[in-house]
This record gives C-alpha cells, structure tokens and sequence, in this order.
C-alpha cells in the first residue's frame, strides 16, 4: 500500500507530498494503524529475552530475519510460559509503532511453546523424572476391578467429559463419578496440582478407588500442561492409580508416563477402568446356570451313591454267604485231591511202609534182613519179607 | 420341612438382607453358596434353599447392572463438596 503511493506520487511531481519526520513518522504509524492486521500469529524462534522494568523484552527471528518484541509487565502477569534463549514459539501479536523514533515492535499478546520446545521440555522431565525414578512402568499399579468411586478431572463443560459420561453409563452405572472441573488450556499446571493436591488428602474420605485425568483433542502444545515437572510429581503421589486420558492416540505426555495406566483418549480411560455391565450380565447367567446345574449333579451322584449302597447290602444276604463258603470248600477239594500220593499210585508208583512200625520206607537204610514191609500199589495192598538189603554203590561223584 | 408360610417369611428376609448388599458383596454371597454346593456339605434337604437364595443375590446384582442413570457427582475443586449440576453438560 505505501509502495502504492509512492508509484501514485512518482506520477506527478506536483503530488509528492512534504512532511516534517514527525508528520512522515505519524503518516507511517497511520497506514500501519489502517492497514496492517490487528492481531496476527508469529512463528519464531526467540533470542536475548531479558526483563527490564518488568517488561519481557527479546527478538524473534527465523534465521533470515529478525524483530524486536515485548511483553509487557501488565500482560507477563497472565502469561506462564517464560521463553527462554533459542526457544521455539508461537506468538499472538500487534504491532506497536513509536512515531518518535519510526520504531517498530511487536507487542506480544500471548506466547506458547513451539512444538519443537514443548518436545525439548517433554525430554527434559522425562529424562529429569526417570533419573529419579518418579517414572517407574513395572510399578505400575494394577486396576481395581470394579471401581465404587472414581475421580474424574477433566475440563467441565466439555466433549470429552460428555463422552466419559455416557461410556461410564453404559458400561458400569454402579460406579459413582466425582467430577472435579480443572482448566486444560494455556498454563494451568498449578491449578491442576493444587487440584491433585485436594484429592490426594481426601482420597480416603472420598473412598476413592482411582483417579482419571483426561483432556479431549487439542495440538501437542495444548498439552505442553501435562509434560509439567510438578504436575507429574502430584500425579505420581497420587495414593489412587491413575488413569490418564490425553489428547490423541499419538499423543504422549508426561503424565502419561507416570500415571499407573495410559488411555488413548478419556474415553478411553473410562473403558479401562470400568468393567462392562453386558459382559458381567453374562458372567451372572453363568452362575445362574451352575446354580442349577450343581443341584442336578448333586442329585446324580447321590443317587449313584444309593445304587452302590444297594448292591453293598445286596452282597451280604445269607444265600449268598452259603454259596461263597461252598464255592471256598469245593476249591480246597480240588487242591487237597491235586496234591493226594494216590495220583503216584494211579501212575505205576508204589508206596512202601514198615509193617511193624508203620514208618514209610524212603531209603534201603531203612529196611534190613527179615523186615516185613507192605507194598501199597494203586488196587490193593502185597505184604512182603525182607531176604536181602543191597544198597546202591556210591556214584564216583558222591 | 419348612412350612410354606415359614418359606415365605425366609424369602422375603433373604431378599430384604440382599437388598442392603453391594454388586460386590451379593456376587461373593453368590460364591460362596457355589462353593457350599461343590463341596456336597449342603444337606440335600436345604438344596432347594441355596438354589433360591442364590437366586436371590443374583437377581440383585442383575437389578443394579440394570440401573439406567450412573452415579455422578460435581465437585468444588477447591472444597471438593457436591455442587449442584448443569455444568456437566455437553460443551
């Protein structure tokens, strides 16, 4: 537009017009007033930030270029974010024009983390709380089942808490939610500690079971919050387990790290942590059905069990005892005939035996000279004198 | 044998004492009658009992899975008492 001007002044020399370098400075500060955007966004890296008179004063640059800009006192007091030297940031912004000097700045409005810093803080505390052990994942403690009283601290009202709400009653009803409302966006982090800090005092009067943190959506800036130092300190004291529910799937933070059990998104969380009522009504019926199920098979077995007391008794009446011992008798029959020397006498054997002494004559030692002996063979009995005793010659081996 | 009207008077006990329970605790009640039954120590007189006061605790954990409205409560974050609600609403 001023070059516009200019072109138009070139024109005519009798339309180039005169100014005093206050009236050029004042022109200048006119068309920038008029013509230039009101507020506007800056992506820049900051350099020399320094505090004079309570004013934040730096330059901002992206290598090819650079400008001076401020914050001033009565704006820092709403700002959290303290830029530091190299840091990558977004900036709100106006510009300011100082007529006197043809001065030009930036007058910041509002100053966020660049993701490229909020990664670099992320690694920071990451790193920071991991040293100290603050960030430990086996310790993770493990989900109570069936949560009676769960924290949900969240922005309130919100999608995300909406969202929550309705998965909580369809899932579990029978959980009482304790909202509690903190802010999600810009530099709310003491607020949300101071929160945690409540909670964690009263966690046994609430009979709290667990705890939800969650935001919905937002940039990885938005959640530069939960990446704060302190913050994850509270959150890791928590006596309750932690469930945390921020932003995206790909989102992760901090607290994300530290908390017990790390949902993609709050509803999510909620999904983790509440049981579900369909699935539970499944594990009823099934109960049910064992219910019945053991009676039946109560009353099987007892039956069974009469069946063999039954036969037990049936086992001992008098008949069959009788026939038992008759069967016992009749198999010691067998035996004793089995072993009987008559089966030797039935073979051709015979048996001999001292008529006198009526001893059994097993050996020519036995018998002498004029001895009568009877010969007992398979039918009948010869009665026999003794004439001579020659006993058989010892064997060579013997 | 219990008496019908004794029956009945024992029902509606069961029934008052299960009300007072939590999903938690009528579930181990439930159990635990279960396990009295796999044991075979539950005379088979009083089978027919367990059966139904079983039945009882299941019905009652089957009422509260059934509840339509969840338990939500708004918190002060600086008091953490109840507030009244209207801001839980979708944003």
């Amino acid at each position: 537009m001023l070059t516009g001007v200019l072109h138009t002044a070139d024109l005519s020399a009798d339309r180039i017009p005169t100014f005093s370098v206050a009236e050029l400075n004042s022109a200048i500060g006119n068309l920038l007033e008029r013509g230039f955007a009101p507020r506007f966004l800056l992506e820049a890296t900051v350099s020399r930030p320094q505090l004079k008179k309570g004013h934040l004063w730096m330059s901002l640059s992206d290598g090819d270029a650079s400008i001076s800009a401020v914050v001033w006192a009565s704006q820092l007091r709403q700002i959290r974010f303290r830029p530091e030297d190299g840091d990558g940031v977004t900036v709100v912004g106006k510009l300011n024009f100082w007529a006197a000097r043809a001065n030009l700045t930036v007058q910041v409005l509002d100053i966020r983390p660049s993701l490229t810093t909020v990664m670099r803080e992320f690694e920071r505390v990451r790193r920071l709380l991991e040293d100290e052990e603050v960030i430990q994942p086996e310790r993770a403690r493990s989900l109570p089942q069936r949560p009676r009283t769960v924290a949900v601290l969240t922005s309130v009202p919100s999608s995300a808490l909406a969202d929550m709400l309705r998965t909580a009653r369809e899932r579990w009803p029978l959980t009482r939610l304790l909202v509690v409302p903190i802010p999600v966006q810009g530099a709310v982090n003491e607020r949300i500690e101071t929160v945690l800090n409540h909670l964690a005092e009263q966690a046994d009067t609430l009979a709290l079971d667990a705890l939800v943190l969650a935001r919905g959506g937002g940039s990885r800036e938005d959640l530069a919050v939960f990446d704060s130092e302190n913050l994850c300190r509270e959150l890791a004291r928590c006596p309750v387990p932690v469930v945390t529910g921020l932003g995206h799937e790909d989102d992760l933070t901090v607290a994300d790290l530290v908390a017990d059990h790390r949902a993609a998104t709050p509803t999510a969380a909620i999904v983790v942590l509440l049981p579900d009522r369909h699935t539970e009504l499944q594990g009823l019926r099934q109960r049910q059905k064992r219910l019945q199920d053991w009676v039946q098979t109560r009353l099987i077995r007892e039956r069974q069990r009469l069946v063999e007391r039954r036969y037990a008794f049936a086992q001992q009446s008098p008949l069959l005892r009788l026939e038992r011992l008759r069967q016992s008798l009749n198999q010691r029959r067998t035996l004793l005939s089995a072993l009987s020397p008559d089966r030797w006498l039935q073979r051709g054997l015979a048996f001999v035996r001292n008529q006198a002494t009526g001893e059994a004559i097993v050996s020519s030692h036995q018998a002498k000279s004029g001895d009568k002996l009877d010969v007992h063979l398979k039918d009948g009995v010869l009665q026999t004198r003794v004439d001579w005793v020659e006993p058989k010659p010892p064997s060579p081996k013997s | 044998m219990t008496s019908p009207p004794e029956w009945t008077t024992r029902i509606e006990e069961w029934r008052s004492d299960a009300a007072a329970l939590s999903y938690e605790e009528a579930l181990q009640a439930v159990d635990l009658l279960l396990a009295d039954l796999q044991s075979d120590t539950v005379p088979l007189a009083d089978l027919q009992k367990q059966v139904v006061h079983g039945e009882i605790y299941l019905d009652h954990c089957d009422a509260l899975l059934k509840a339509v409205e969840a338990n939500v409560v708004n918190l002060d974050p600086d008091s953490l008492q109840p507030v009244p609600e209207s801001t839980t609403d979708d944003a």
